[in-house]
């Protein structure tokens, strides 16, 4: 069966974005993109807002599927555009009176990609914060963070790209930039 | 513990970089106060806030460079932009408000529009309500002077309007209203046989709309009046005759007294119900006895049978008024000589002081 056949395929992608498997990433992406791409053209949108569209689908997908609860119900094309879709016409919506949302596009979204996006919206909202309180941190601070947590360096590796003696220096640096980026995050998210 | 010291101990911990010892008395440490293990909670959730935008910053450093790979002149070409879905839909809605907008505006113009209209009509119903009455006064004041050119008359003697006089001396004063020989060139004066005679305005009164005329002519012989002034106030009721000239010959007719007060309550005049036509006006109003009690003068061309007379105390004192030279001779004292006698008799006996005003201009 075709169907069946697809729905493995795209389980076995799924699997590997969670595994940060970055071919299966790269499939996903360049498999979904143009038709998003297409949505929001047809839609007068730019190039630009169907990369940021699309982007946002995907790190929803992602984060959902690091979550290990995610079940696929329907193709994961059909996932992402919808997701995209809605997004889409969310921040249409929010932009300006005459685009609203179609009833007939209301319908075809499932009311539990309401709640992804939903609680997306929340992880968002973190992430900018997070976003804002790396952004205001010095270097070198910023570089040696992100290496950590975003490039997953090692403290023997982040020691010696910024010369420290030993990963011990380095870790005491890290501890104090970590304790900033707690503070101004703390600070951001309570306000 | 300081702050620095208490990260570095939670980072240690959490990471499991601690010994046995120090985890056991960091476990102690968390348990006996409270404000660290929130420290320690908060730190954790810390760090998987920190993890989770790790991983999203990672992934999205990923799809840019995915991004960068794909041929977007390819994917451009197959994607031709179809009729925009949403534009369309919002176009449709435009169109459906710029209808429904025009149908308001229409709507509302319209309503303004006849309120309008409506609020005009009623003005100039009013208005014209005034101005009819206004005009009333001169449409039928002008309405009584006979337009004699329209009747036909003899070429020779093109009168322009014409009205009724009557003479109020035995030596050729006639009264008339004022707006019959207003304005006029020459005027002459015709009596029941047809004879003209030159006549001229000595004494107009604008206010009460009377006019004294003098026959200038030397070969008019005067008689003496058969018929008297009387000032007093005819009562309401009175019936009262009139003689006047709407057409070529003289005309009868009679009626009442309606009320005490003319057009608008004038109170100079009287309101008479009598038949009056153009060329009634200047034509004496007499009660049953033969008494002159008013002039006719016009009448309220909206309803039929309303006329106006100018009350005959006007004329007494028009005459009183009179510069003394130009005072006809009155001969008011002498005795009525119409009371008692039929109204045909009457009549026969007034017809010759009753004449005709044609005047010129």
């Amino acid at each position: 069966m075709k169907h069946n056949q697809n729905i493995e395929r795209d389980r076995e992608l799924l699997l590997g974005l969670a595994r940060n498997d970055d071919k299966a990433l790269a499939t996903i992406y360049t498999e979904n993109f143009p038709s998003v791409l297409r949505m929001v053209l047809q839609y007068k949108g730019s190039e630009d807002d169907a990369k940021d569209l699309f982007q946002e689908a995907m790190i929803i997908l992602y984060e959902k599927v690091q979550q290990d609860e995610f079940d696929l119900y329907s193709k994961l094309k059909t996932f992402l555009y919808a997701i995209c879709r809605h997004l889409w016409l969310k921040k249409q919506q929010n932009g300006s009176w005459q685009l609203a949302l179609p009833d007939e596009l209301a319908e075809i979204l499932p009311g539990e990609d309401l709640n992804i996006t939903q609680e997306h919206q929340q992880k968002d909202l973190q992430f900018t914060i997070m976003e804002q309180a790396m952004g205001n941190m010095g270097e070198p601070c910023k570089t040696i963070l992100e290496d950590y947590y975003v490039r997953k360096m090692s403290m023997q590796e982040i020691a010696e790209k910024f010369g420290y003696t030993n990963s011990e220096n380095a870790k005491n640096q890290k501890y104090k930039c970590l304790m900033r980026l707690k503070k101004l995050f703390f600070d951001q998210y309570k306000s | 513990m300081n702050e620095f010291t208490l990260i570095r101990d939670i980072e240690r911990y959490l990471e499991g970089e601690m010994t046995v010892q120090e985890k056991t008395a960091f476990e102690a440490l968390r348990q006996s106060d409270p404000a660290i293990n929130a420290q320690v909670e908060a730190h954790i959730r810390f760090m998987q806030e920190l993890e989770g935008y790790g991983r999203r910053v990672a992934l999205k450093e990923k799809m840019d460079h995915i991004h960068s790979t794909l041929d977007m002149d390819v994917l451009r070409n197959i994607t031709p932009p179809g009729p925009a879905r949403v534009v369309s839909i919002s176009r449709r809605m435009l169109t459906n408000m710029a209808a429904a907008a025009c149908i308001a505006l229409v709507t509302s113009l319209s309503t303004i529009a006849l309120m309008q209209r409506a609020n005009r009509q009623k003005t100039t119903a009013q208005y014209e309500d005034v101005r009819r009455t206004l005009n009333n006064i001169q449409r039928s004041q002008n309405a009584l002077i006979n337009d004699i050119n329209s009747k036909k008359r003899a070429p020779a003697n093109p009168g322009t309007y014409g009205g009724t006089g009557f003479a109020i001396s035995n030596n050729g004063y006639v009264v008339t209203n004022y707006h019959v020989v207003a304005g006029a060139d020459s005027i002459y004066i015709q009596n029941t046989k047809g004879e003209a005679f030159k006549a001229t305005s000595v004494f107009e009164d604008i206010s009460s709309d009377l006019a004294i005329l003098k026959i200038t002519d030397s070969t008019f012989k005067g008689q003496a009046l058969p018929y008297s002034l009387k000032p007093q106030k005819a009562l309401r009721g009175e019936d009262v005759f009139t003689l006047g000239y709407p057409r070529d010959e003289i005309v009868y007719g009679e009626g009442y007294i309606s009320a005490q007060t003319g057009f608008n309550g004038d109170s100079a005049a009287y309101q008479v119900s009598i038949p009056v036509n153009p060329g009634n006006s200047g034509a004496p109003l007499m009660d049953n006895k033969g008494d002159v009690i008013g002039i006719v003068t016009g009448k309220q061309s909206t309803s039929d049978g309303i006329a106006f007379a100018v009350k005959s105390a006007h004329l007494k004192r028009l005459l009183e008024e009179m510069p003394k030279d130009k005072l006809p001779k009155t001969q008011w004292n002498h005795k009525n000589r119409l009371e008692g006698l039929s109204r045909v008799e009457q009549v026969k006996k007034l017809e010759e002081f009753v004449y005709m005003v044609k005047v010129y201009n």
